[in-house]
């Protein structure tokens, strides 16, 4: 990505879906988790959408969810997918485009 | 998707699993989707089971033990390990049993039946079952012991004790003034929880005016 697409995409709405198991203990974590990283590099612009796959596992089909927990960025486009319990935060982070690999 | 995008997903998918970061993945396609969730995730609410003061027992389709926490085993006094697999009616008064038939068959959550227990040194416990979760062909019962409680006698005995002991160090020659102060205090407050243990096994005794027959 660009320095420019970069900047402009922090300057968006964001929408994030977390695809997550019930109350497993990674799927707490992984809400937990992000929350931070949104606080700390979203501030107040962006939305949070958990998605309980034990209660309905259709939607997994949504989003082509294999693994549990997964968060998926909606908006900016394009989609991007990062599964696991966002403990990682720098894998968290290139995985979400808020900061470009090293 | 792009080629390089899929790599990355792929390249995701197995860091996330080889560092231990999901508990659950999707099998299935289309509208047969099912969720399998890793023995870890399970670890927290297998805990809650286990310390619970609950019975809790689930039971195949023809009625047979497939798991029962320590509560239950400890209720039908038998060891955990003889308990898998035994029929659940072989736990019952075969008077009990076609009751117990009929209720397994209701399948209604929150619906609950009065009964007791064998245990295994012919004594019986009564209990109270209800239906917790029924998914699969499998039934999850929690089964409540009605006994009334033991421990106010038991807290009773226990105050007893050190009441006695108190008495007897306070009447030894040579106590200190401050000490045998201390002791006293000691003491009274013994007593008022004694007084508060006996009433509270009062609590649990029918009011005298009501019949046995509960009329």
């Amino acid at each position: 990505m660009t320095t420019e697409n970069y900047d402009a995409k922090l300057g968006e709405i964001w929408e994030l879906r977390l695809y997550t198991a019930g109350q497993t203990p990674k799927s707490l974590t992984a809400l937990a988790n992000l929350q931070r990283i949104c606080d700390e590099h979203l501030r107040g612009k962006y939305r949070i959408e958990v998605i309980d796959l034990m209660a309905n596992p259709r939607l997994a089909k949504d989003h082509q969810i294999v693994a549990i927990p997964t968060l998926v960025r909606k908006l900016p486009e394009p989609l991007r997918r990062v599964i696991g319990d966002l403990s990682d935060t720098e894998r968290a982070l290139v995985g979400l485009e808020l900061r470009r690999a090293t | 998707m792009k080629t390089e995008d899929l790599l990355r997903e792929s390249e995701n998918l197995l860091t996330a699993v080889a560092n231990g970061e999901v508990d659950a993945f999707v099998i299935g396609r289309d509208d047969n989707r099912r969720v399998l969730l890793l023995a870890n995730a399970y670890q927290r609410y297998r805990q809650l089971v286990e310390r619970m003061q609950q019975g809790a027992v689930t039971l195949s389709g023809d009625s047979r033990v497939l798991y029962a926490n320590q509560r239950f085993a400890d209720m039908v006094g038998m060891p955990l390990s003889q308990l898998y697999t035994i029929a659940l009616d072989s736990l019952v008064s075969v008077a009990d049993r076609a009751r117990i038939g009929t209720f397994l068959l209701i399948s209604a959550r929150d619906s609950r039946m009065e009964l007791d227990l064998r245990r295994r040194d012919g004594t019986a416990i009564p209990v109270v079952l209800s239906h917790a979760a029924v998914s699969d062909g499998y039934t999850t019962l929690l089964v409540s012991d009605q006994r009334p409680l033991q421990w106010p006698a038991l807290a009773g005995d226990a105050l007893d004790s050190i009441r006695i002991a108190l008495e007897h160090l306070n009447r030894s020659p040579g106590l200190d003034p401050q000490a045998r102060e201390a002791l006293e205090s000691i003491s009274e407050q013994i007593n008022a929880l004694a007084r508060m243990s006996e009433e509270m096994v009062d609590v649990q005794r029918p009011p005298p005016h009501v019949s046995a027959s509960g009329g």
